[in-house]
């Protein structure tokens, strides 16, 4: 029964987990086809992965990392991936616990050649700091390219550091093709009798993001400038996109396609898995362009969790179903005594700035008493597939069928880096090898 | 391009597919459980795509078994009435598209995704300004890759091509995905293709098969634009290509014609047979072909008045611009061209080198000789390879 338990559970995650990122990517391979059905529809604005933490090397600074473009193949070729040249990204800070962003650093990428024959992956982006209106940029900045191999992009590593930038202000900026920090064993989840070792918590699991890239966008930005007394700040990351009319604005006869460009925020991720495990189908492109001031109107969806009830119904597990008000405090409110921010529902990675980073973290964060990570903000290696299985079981009511659960993969495949951007050089496509079988 | 209207739709019904499924099931977050209902869903949505990529049409038979299963064990599951209903467009009752779309609509006011689907019925329908609202809806939601795409059909259809690229970068912009990249890039070199801009076209093709070797969307329309171009031999090595990589009448027909114009009678009549062994088997799989069949045999002179009935059967229940087009082909080439006009202006709404031609033989049956050849002139104008047997008709008809 306990293996059961962790498998449905770790089901309904996985293929939360597989929404947003679109198909585990040997799921696609096996299928031979790279453009298998479930990859999703746009996943250069779909965010995949929201980090924000205080790291040792960096203490008096948060650091917010984003993630975008699931499952990279570095040996794909030709290699095209590449930020949205025709979309806005944005990482949205709020001081106050309004759920609104005092702060936004907006980023817009620039090609420099229609890529698709000589490979050059290379984009100039500019980084627009938003408060109250006003608008500076206080970044611009070139991605290193993509990492083809040896013979095409040398020297990887001096690339990638050649490529971080300052921010007007103080911090520090970068954007580009990075290894996913992201880990999983969704081969083993969805497979029901297929978890590698005992019931998950003892490793030996596989991590199927291992040896895929992502793109990402990480920002260390100095505490002074978003400290107040509460000290607890939430984060949420935002892509926006164009809308168009068919017929278009004209004026004296000349098309104006820009006078009407409109952008619409088409996806934005705080905590982790909430568009995918939380909000129902028909809510959700409605909730990916709202913002988290507005998030009160889906409380009934975090409260009593679609999930929860499904697993009992289907299982008899007894997961509490309803009431759910640990999950709003988690997800919508911040815990109090840890990062709490007010009345205000509002879907945020929260962070209290006035805890420092710790020298031995624990994968479990918070509910293994390490309260430097998720849910106080979330590090690379907190392993949110085991917590979120541990918190959907009713790990925060005391409730039994929690403590063993996991998928058996428990931290990244590559180690992190130790200094920003944290995440890892992206694999080459030369010497890739995905999906590594952990020992 | 003999068969150049039904192609345009169902090559747009394609591209149509491949972004609605790749949306239906990014919107599918709720599969986040395997319950037997998200089993079926996936199930469903993943044989549309399966039908998508091959053209098999047994993918629909499939597709829709799992999605009625569903649908028995959740009348309200939004996943399986929008897979339904873009299952029933691509098989041509758009009326039933429609109906499914707004059952969504009834459930959600705010999927972007049933906007697109209810606007590819409406104006199949020939309710093109409901049709365009749809489409502006969901653009207005949800801009994505899908809502791009079809934003540019309109826009084409209203001859703003200019416009139509434009929309269509951005969704090449939006692509990750090699399948997407190409779709995008067979697109623009369609509308350079519209404009007569061959060589363009053609450099648009090549990016296609470049980024997704083999894609038959992409031989097909090389193919056509080398014909158009006078590249007789190039454009029946690359449709050859083109119809042995995918399962498509409307591509077999294509080459058959090509075949038949070029001299080559025993190759278009296996071409033909083709044709015929493949829109059996779409109709034993619940596609509508009456349109389709009656262009053909228009096209070809088969059976023309048993054509005819089947051109009324078909705009009685899809009485968009295409049936219009069908209708007054089928009148003119049973030589009732007085009952014909209506429909030619019907079809005229959105005018190509076709139309301007089937205008042309109505007034040539009538007796105005001056404005036969007017319109046959402005036929061949517009596209000078309007339909390669065709055409070559029109030419003759102007000495």
């Amino acid at each position: 029964m306990r293996t059961l338990v962790l498998a449905i559970v770790g089901i309904a995650v996985a293929a939360a987990v597989l929404a947003v990122r679109g198909p585990a990517p040997e799921a696609g391979q096996a299928s031979s086809h790279r453009e298998a059905p479930l990859i999703a529809e746009d996943p250069s604005a779909d965010t995949t992965d929201l980090y924000a933490f205080r790291s040792l090397d960096a203490p008096n600074h948060l650091t917010v990392i984003a993630n975008w473009i699931p499952a990279e193949d570095p040996a794909a070729g030709p290699n095209w991936y590449r930020f949205s040249e025709r979309a806005r990204y944005a990482i949205k800070i709020d001081r106050t616990g309004d759920g609104k962003a005092d702060v936004s650093y907006r980023f817009r990428f620039r090609n420099r050649e229609d890529t698709l024959f000589l490979g050059n992956t290379v984009q100039d982006y500019t980084v627009t700091r938003v408060t109250n209106g006003r608008e500076t940029v206080v970044a611009r900045g070139v991605t290193p390219p993509n990492n083809i191999g040896p013979r095409s992009t040398p020297n990887y590593r001096q690339l990638a550091d050649a490529a971080v930038t300052s921010l007007a202000g103080g911090g520090k900026v970068f954007a580009g093709q990075r290894e996913d920090a992201f880990f999983a064993d969704i081969g083993a989840i969805f497979d029901l009798v297929a978890i590698r070792k005992g019931t998950g918590n003892m490793g030996g699991g596989k991590d199927f993001f291992a040896g895929y890239a992502v793109h990402g966008i990480a920002l260390q930005i100095p505490i002074s400038q978003l400290d107040d007394s509460d000290h607890t700040v939430g984060v949420w990351a935002t892509t926006e996109r164009p809308r168009v009319k068919i017929r278009q604005f004209r004026k004296n006869g000349i098309r104006r396609f820009h006078e009407q460009k409109q952008w619409v925020q088409v996806s934005r991720l705080g905590n982790p898995l909430i568009n995918e495990v939380i909000i129902p189908t028909r809510l959700k492109d409605k909730w990916n362009r709202l913002s988290p001031h507005q998030d009160a109107q889906f409380e009934q969806y975090y409260r009593t969790p679609i999930l929860a009830a499904v697993i009992n119904q289907l299982y008899g597990l007894g997961v509490p179903e309803q009431n759910r008000d640990d999950l709003v405090a988690v997800l919508l409110t911040g815990v109090p005594g840890l990062n709490f921010t007010g009345p205000t529902l509002a879907d945020m990675l929260r962070v209290n700035l006035s805890i420092p980073p710790t020298a031995s973290p624990n994968r479990l964060g918070v509910l293994a008493g390490d309260t430097a990570g998720f849910p106080n903000g979330r590090r690379l290696t907190d392993d949110v597939i085991d917590i979120a299985e541990r918190a959907v079981a009713g790990k925060l009511k005391g409730h039994p069928a929690g403590d063993l659960l996991g998928d058996g993969v428990d931290g990244n495949d590559v180690p992190n880096l130790t200094s920003f951007p944290y995440e890892n050089d992206p694999p080459s496509g030369f010497d890739n090898t995905k999906g590594q079988q952990k020992p | 391009m003999t068969r150049r209207t039904l192609t345009g739709a169902a090559v747009a019904a394609i591209a149509a597919t491949a972004l609605l499924v790749g949306g239906a099931l990014r919107v599918g977050g709720e599969e986040t459980t395997r319950t037997p209902t998200n089993q079926l869903v996936r199930t469903g949505l993943e044989e549309q795509s399966l039908a998508r990529r091959t053209g098999e049409p047994t993918h629909y038979t499939r597709s829709e078994r799992a999605l009625r299963q569903a649908l028995a064990q959740d009348p309200n599951d939004v996943r399986a009435l929008i897979g339904l209903a873009s299952l029933a467009n691509t098989r041509h009752h758009f009326r039933e598209g429609l109906a499914l779309a707004r059952r969504v609509l009834g459930l959600s006011q705010d999927m972007a995704l049933a906007y697109g689907v209810m606007g590819d019925a409406l104006v199949e329908l020939g309710r093109f300004d409901e049709g365009f609202r749809a489409y502006e809806r969901m653009v207005a939601l949800k801009p994505s890759i899908a809502a791009y795409a079809r934003v540019a059909q309109a826009q084409s259809l209203l001859g703003d091509n200019d416009a139509a690229r434009t929309s269509i970068r951005l969704a090449l912009d939006a692509a990750v995905d090699a399948e997407t990249r190409a779709w995008a890039y067979v697109e623009l070199g369609r509308l350079d293709r519209g404009d007569k801009r061959f060589a363009a076209a053609a450099s648009h093709f090549r990016r296609a098969l470049a980024v997704s070797p083999g894609n038959p969307l992409a031989l097909e329309a090389w193919g056509e634009t080398e014909a158009a171009r006078g590249n007789l031999e190039r454009g029946i090595a690359l449709q050859r290509q083109a119809v042995a990589n995918r399962f498509s009448p409307e591509f077999a027909a294509s080459l058959g014609d090509l075949y038949a114009v070029a001299g080559r009678p025993k190759a278009a009549a296996k071409a033909y047979d083709v044709v015929r062994r493949q829109e059996q088997r779409l109709a034993e799989n619940g596609v509508d072909t009456d349109l389709d069949k009656a262009m053909f045999q228009l096209e070809h002179g088969i059976d023309l008045p048993g054509s005819l009935a089947l051109a009324r059967r078909g705009y009685a229940k899809r009485p968009g611009t295409e049936a219009s087009e069908v209708l007054s082909w089928a009148l003119i080439r049973n030589g009732r061209c007085g009952e014909a006009v209506r429909y030619s202006n019907q079809a005229l709404r959105f005018p190509d080198g076709h139309r301007y031609f089937h205008r042309g033989m109505i007034e040539s049956c009538l007796g105005r000789k001056a404005a036969a050849k007017r319109l046959f002139r402005q036929a061949l104008e517009t596209d000078p390879n309007f339909s390669p047997i065709w055409a070559r008709f029109a030419r003759a008809q102007l000495h």
